[in-house]
């Protein structure tokens, strides 16, 4: 009977029992092979597994010999304990008030070595005598400022015997926390704060430009309460004469605030102490801009920063607005990347957007009239300035299609080449830097506005001859690769202007100091961020690199770039986002994503992005 | 009291008291014991429990009641139980196995890469020995320098081989003696919680490696994973020892684990209702036949014959209905076979009975002058004529008893019932009965006749009923007192007849009603009547809806009971007045110890292969559920006329050996006949007592017509005093 109906049923309609059966054959084959197709969704990041070490601090052991105390003392040192309090069981009483540990961190390249003593009646005595030797890399102050140091590191720790219990302990040490390079770099992270320049604003814009202070916190004792407080506590000292905070003086954490943690919307509320209590809604907008690119430095989920005084919220500041507060060097994109093609001819790219069509730059240099050896092109995009091929002089002239090039405004008496004008360089005034390399006379000149008298700039301190200019967007911080005795070394120093004779202030460079203490030979740099260099250079020994370097002289962590030889000259934007591109005897490189340089144009000698 | 239930219908075929009998017991059985087992079992315990048991137990009974009855459900949930089981096992077994299986793999790949691991970790620790040694600093001071760092870095570098893939642990050795590092953990691992103690130990101890199963515990939010911990103890470069932990988390073999756990309990939830569906469905097609069946059997069993099961295909169910189909007609055939053989039997007999009438008639006519002219006769020839005319008012008596069965027999007989005054009927019997009671010497004493006794009857029916009780009872009195008693009870109303004659043999009083049987063949010479008087009387009683019974014990008398109910069309429940009497000699205990007499005194007792103890016992104790649920049988039914039956739900065991009694009397009665001639005055006066005169030939007759009141017997015995206390309650 079944028989007989199924029979029946197929005849009736047998088309769509087929049609039936063959969708339900093709589902279920769907179910059971791999898709190939279909389902379109973003992909979250996973957050990268931290394989940090941990160091877990032991207390003493009962009748730990001397060594052993040095020993632990050390180790304890390096662990991520937040006061040292494991630390301090080291210590007589006495010690561990007096001892501070933040008041310094010194670096030294190996660790420290523990040399027994001159002193102390080796095993019946009651004193007993350390020295901590080792070679020094670096120092970080008490205002967590990283500065390469060197030299040997000598200081003596004396221990001795409790005398109730008997039991060893450290009475006499130097002040601040010594570790090895390796600790250092696995309990320290490098983050930049935030403050304004107190002289110069973004160009076209009354916003304040916001300048990188980069310190070092440790990276595991509650960080961003650590960079709050130091937001609050002011810039470095280095920075200070040109920088200024929006925080009045005083300001602080309430007491009681033990950590910050932002909410579940990435909004961080910080509390602050009655002196912020009346301020302006600029003023606050501007505090809440400085802890908001601090903190996103560290932490870049935060989305958000709420101020409160006194119970009441000040203000909040969002991710999107702080834009509009402060301008900030990595956030303001270059239009096009310039390079000086084969026929020293200015052309130009489309930055960023990965379309490798190069096109000339409108405008005298871009037709070809005037053979060049370097432009620097202004911020703006509206001007550049123009080194002829002999290096002898220099032209300033507008990127507008039909512009004449004009009279050169600054010439070069340098005999050869290389002893003339260097790479020109725009701040965000509109300022020219350009660095007369004549041996006769080497100087630093400013034109202002691109025009006018050359203005030299006082450079106190600088031993040797500058061989490259570059203004960080800032306007505040300059890079100069200085010449001596045929080493090249990366310098920073501070730019500051006063009221100088006449009309024309002065301009001077301030405290220099050297950001790559290890390379020997530095050919190219650029600026890569807002405390960040790109740096072609060659260690003593070593084989030219291309690698990162923080502005104080420390190397951050993804610090070394894919190796590329003979590099002529590199471009990098503050914006991170933006792809590095270099000359070099293979023409126009770029470095897409990291995964090695790639050939972009057979012939180009130099490349730069605005500024 | 099995015995009388054996007797209680010994007309019947046998198998149908029997079956429901062999049908229930089994089944009560059984509940019994589930009841017993695993209900009541332990239910000895303290009041508190046994009705909490009680309480439990109240809405288990109906499953427990479909689970009896319904066969789909117990395959369905013995299968789904049995596949269940049999999925857990696979279950159990296929993780089990898979689990070794990933363990395997990952213990060998995790021992590899420790392994590596701290050959590394010895080597980096000779390195920066030799580096320091050849720096020429003393062993001592010196080259404890790095340890620090060293250690650190080592960590982080053996940390960093597998992202994720593991975690490193340092470890100071337990028994610290020199300079002993810090514990270091990569990955947010807490070193402490992490590494089990056991392991710890058993690094300490030995040289070798030692793993164990741990859970990772961790610093930061990640939850805890189980994971596998290799150790082992190494030195570093100052050759202190410290212990170096590889931590394999175990997440991604859980994974697979869990994803073969969730494989296998779906399939197994896919299988275990496949295989119940599997179940049903074929149970179903086997059981929806045979629930077919059952009812169809159970209707043919009700007497409908013509059902038949709907047949289907060529299968084994097919086969049992085409089987069942066939077995019901062939039935169907001789049960009508037989009934048309009974009613052509019947027909037969009232025709002869017609037809012998008028040939009859006419001799009497002629025998009535002979006998009148008999003076004239010489005296051989006279007393030939005497005999003729006696012999032929027994032809007609006879002839009229015939006549009154086959109306019986063929359904003619019609109830003209009213409501009347029992007490009436007694009078007009007992006053009718008197001459011949005076000349036997007998009292007739009416008892209970003070208030009326109404009941819907046919008094000419009852009339003919309680004469023949009375004249045989005044017949077989042997002069002494007979005692008629009435009651009215409940919905019922009795007319007992008591003698105390020689009484009635055991199983005697089954066989009483049966056609032509007499008890006394030799005593019956002085009688008359034709056999057929308690026959007549039992259909009587029957057509009203009653009971005929009798009860008797040789030498203590008999006692006849007739109970009918108030208002017709109405079921009897009981009877107000026991069938056996009070005064019985067994009630009167005047029985000796030995307890045969008294078995065999009590007519009741029919089984003479049932141990007399037992008779005994059963006998005393009444109340015993088993023998009053056995004695509940309808004694008014006939063999052969089923339809009548009031139906009683536990009919009695074991009526088989009766079956016969009823045919078998034909020779007797012919024979009782013939030597009942020598006593002609007794039928005279039976004849001119009684009107109707068929009825009153019979009335000597101590026929045991093999009846339904063989049950009585049984309720003299057993029931009897059940229906007494009903009867005194009716009261």
């Amino acid at each position: 009977m079944g028989a007989e109906w199924r029979e029946g049923g197929t005849r009736r309609t047998p088309g769509r029992t087929v049609a039936y059966a063959t969708c339900g054959v093709v589902l279920l084959a769907g179910c059971a092979s791999m898709p190939d197709s279909g389902d379109l969704r973003g992909v979250e990041s996973t957050p990268r597994q931290d394989t940090q070490v941990r160091v877990f601090a032991m207390p003493p052991r009962d009748d730990a010999q001397p060594l052993e105390i040095v020993q632990g003392f050390l180790e304890a040192l390096t662990s991520d304990d937040p006061g040292y309090a494991t630390a301090r069981q080291y210590l007589t009483e006495k010690a561990a008030q007096k001892w501070e540990p933040e008041r310094s961190t010194t670096v030294l390249a190996d660790g420290p070595a523990t040399d027994a003593g001159p002193t102390g009646s080796r095993d019946d005595g009651d004193d007993y005598s350390y020295t901590l030797t080792g070679t020094r890399v670096a120092t970080v102050d008490a205002q967590q400022s990283y500065a390469p140091a060197s030299g040997q590191y000598g200081q003596a720790v004396h221990l001795s015997r409790d005398k109730k219990n008997g039991q060893w302990r450290i009475d006499a040490l130097p002040q601040g926390v010594v570790m090895g390079k390796s600790d250092f770099q696995r309990n320290y992270v490098s983050v930049n704060k935030y403050y304004f320049a107190s002289n110069t604003t973004a160009d076209g814009a009354r916003q304040p430009m916001a300048v990188a202070d980069p310190v070092y916190v440790r990276e595991r004792v509650d960080p961003m309460t650590q960079m709050v407080r130091s937001v609050l506590t002011g810039p470095t000292n280095w920075l200070r004469p040109v920088v200024r905070s929006s925080f009045p003086t005083g300001t602080a954490l309430p007491k009681g605030v033990t950590a910050l943690t932002p909410d579940d919307q990435n909004k961080l509320t910080v509390p602050l102490n009655d002196k912020a209590a009346h301020i302006g809604q600029g003023k606050c907008e501007e505090m809440a801009a400085q802890l908001l690119f601090s903190l996103r430095s560290l932490a870049p989920a935060v989305d958000e920063i709420a101020l409160r005084s006194g119970g009441t919220q000040l203000c909040s500041l969002t991710e999107e607005r702080a834009a509009t507060v402060a301008a900030r060097g990595s956030e303001t994109n270059p239009g096009y990347l310039y390079f000086i093609d084969g026929q020293h001819r200015l052309e130009r790219m489309t930055s960023g957007s990965g379309n490798t069509k190069a096109e000339p730059v409108p405008g005298a240099l871009g037709d070809g009239a005037k053979a060049l050896r370097s432009v620097a092109v202004a911020r703006d995009e509206h001007s550049a300035a123009g080194v002829a091929l002999d290096g002898k002089t220099l032209y300033v002239t507008s990127t507008v299609s039909g512009s004449s090039i004009g009279d050169p405004v600054l010439q070069s008496k340098g005999k050869t080449e290389t002893d003339r004008l260097t790479t020109p360089s725009w701040d965000t005034q509109g300022d020219l830097w350009v660095a007369d390399r004549d041996p006769a006379a080497p100087r630093l000149l400013l034109l202002e506005k691109g025009g006018g008298q050359p203005l030299e700039v006082l450079t106190p301190g600088l031993d040797g001859r500058i061989n490259a200019v570059r203004v960080a967007a800032d306007g505040v911080r300059i890079a100069l690769v200085v010449d001596k005795g045929g080493k090249q070394s990366l310098l920073i120093g501070r730019i500051e202007r006063g009221p100088g004779s006449g009309e024309q202030q002065s301009v001077s460079l301030q405290e220099l100091r050297s950001a790559t203490p290890e390379l020997e030979q530095v050919t190219a740099m650029s600026w890569a961020g807002d405390s960040r260099l790109v740096v072609v250079g060659r260690e003593s020994g070593g084989v030219q690199q291309v690698q990162y370097v923080q502005c104080d002289g420390s190397i951050p962590e993804a610090g070394t770039l894919p190796g590329l030889t003979e590099v002529t000259s590199i471009a990098a934007s503050e914006d991170t986002e933006i792809p590095l591109f270099a000359t070099s005897k293979d023409g126009l490189l770029w470095l897409p994503g990291g995964s090695g340089w790639r050939t972009l144009k057979e012939t180009a000698s130099v490349t730069f992005y605005p500024g | 009291m099995s015995g009388d239930s054996a007797a209680s219908a010994p007309g019947r075929s046998g198998a149908r008291p029997e079956r429901p009998v062999g049908r229930r017991t089994p089944g009560s059985r059984f509940a019994r014991l589930l009841a017993g087992g695993l209900l009541h079992g332990g239910v000895q315990g303290s009041p508190v429990l046994r009705l909490l048991l009680r309480w439990v137990r109240r809405p288990l009974l109906p499953v427990m009641r479909l689970w009896r009855r319904n066969i789909q459900l117990k395959v369905v949930a013995t299968t789904l139980l049995m596949s269940l089981g049999v999925v857990l096992l696979l279950g159990f077994v296929v993780i089990g196995q898979v689990r070794n299986g990933l363990l395997d793999a990952k213990v060998k790949a995790s021992q590899s890469q420790a392994t590596g691991g701290f050959a590394v970790a010895k080597q980096k620790a000779d390195e920066a020995a030799g580096a320091s040694a050849d720096d020429g600093t003393p062993a001592d001071g010196g080259a404890s320098q790095n340890v620090i760092e060293w250690m650190s870095e080592l960590v982080l570098s053996l940390s960093s081989g597998g992202q994720g893939a593991f975690d490193v642990v340092t470890l100071p050795p337990g028994d610290v003696s020199g300079v002993a590092r810090g514990p270091r953990a990569s990955g947010f691992v807490d070193p402490d919680k992490s590494v089990p103690e056991k392991l710890r130990e058993q690094v300490n101890s030995s040289t070798g490696a030692a793993q164990s199963y741990s859970r990772i515990i961790y610093l930061s939010d990640k939850e805890s994973q189980p994971a596998l911990v290799i150790g082992k103890q190494v030195n570093d470069p100052n050759g202190d020892p410290y212990e170096l932990y590889y931590l394999f988390p175990l997440t991604q073999e859980e994974k697979s684990l869990s994803l073969v756990k969730g494989t296998l309990a779906t399939a197994g939830l896919f299988v275990v209702v496949l295989l119940g569906a599997i179940a049903w469905l074929v149970v179903r097609q086997v059981v929806t036949p045979v629930r077919m069946a059952a009812g169809i059997a159970e209707r043919l069993s009700a007497g409908r014959l013509q059902e038949r099961m709907k047949v289907t295909g060529e299968d084994d169910i097919a086969r049992l209905g085409e089987a069942f189909n066939k077995m019901a007609q062939n039935l169907q055939l001789k049960i009508q076979q037989l009934e048309d053989l009974s009613r052509m039997q019947r027909r037969f007999v009232s025709d002869v009975s017609h037809e012998l009438r008028t040939p009859l008639t006419t001799v009497r006519m002629a025998a009535d002058v002979i006998h009148d002219a008999r003076v004239d006769f010489d005296p051989v020839t006279a007393r030939s004529a005497e005999l003729l005319a006696d012999q032929l008012d027994r032809f007609e008596t006879l002839l009229a008893d015939l006549l009154e069965i086959s109306r019986f027999d063929a359904g003619a007989a019609a109830l003209e019932a009213e409501p009347i005054d029992l007490r009436e009927v007694v009078r007009r019997v007992v006053s009718g009965a008197a001459p011949l009671a005076e000349r036997k010497g007998t009292t007739v004493r009416v008892i209970g006749d003070q208030q009326p006794v109404v009941a819907e009857a046919d008094a000419r029916r009852v009339e003919r009923v309680l004469r023949n009780l009375v004249v045989n009872a005044v017949e077989h009195g042997e002069g002494k007192d007979v005692i008629v008693k009435l009651a009215a009870a409940g919905g019922a109303v009795a007319i007992a007849v008591r003698d105390y004659g020689v009484g009635l043999k055991p199983g005697e009083a089954t066989r009483v009603f049966s056609r032509f049987w007499r008890a006394d063949p030799a005593r019956a010479r002085t009688t008359g009547g034709t056999g057929l008087g308690l026959s007549i009387a039992l259909e009587d009683a029957r057509l009203h809806g009653g009971w005929l019974q009798a009860w008797g014990e040789p030498g203590g008398g008999s006692q006849f009971r007739l109970t009918l109910p108030r208002t017709a069309d109405e079921p009897l429940r009981g009877s107000p007045i026991p069938l056996e009497p009070k005064d019985s000699r067994r009630n009167r205990g005047d029985l000796d110890d030995a307890g045969l007499p008294r078995g065999g005194g009590q007519k009741s007792a029919t089984v003479p292969v049932q141990p007399v103890g037992e008779q005994q016992s059963a006998a005393r104790s009444t109340l015993t559920p088993r023998t009053a649920g056995a004695a509940t049988a309808d004694p008014t039914a006939l063999p052969g006329n089923g339809a009548r039956v009031v139906p009683r739900p536990s009919p009695s065991p074991g009526t088989g050996p009766r079956t016969g009694a009823g045919t078998s009397t034909g020779v007797g009665a012919g024979t009782g006949g013939t030597v009942r001639g020598d006593s002609p005055n007794r039928t005279d006066t039976a004849g001119a007592g009684d009107p109707d005169g068929p009825d009153d030939g019979g009335t000597g007759d101590a026929r045991e017509t093999a009846l339904r009141g063989t049950s009585d017997r049984h309720r003299a015995g057993a029931e009897g005093a059940n229906e007494q206390g009903e009867a005194f309650r009716g009261r």
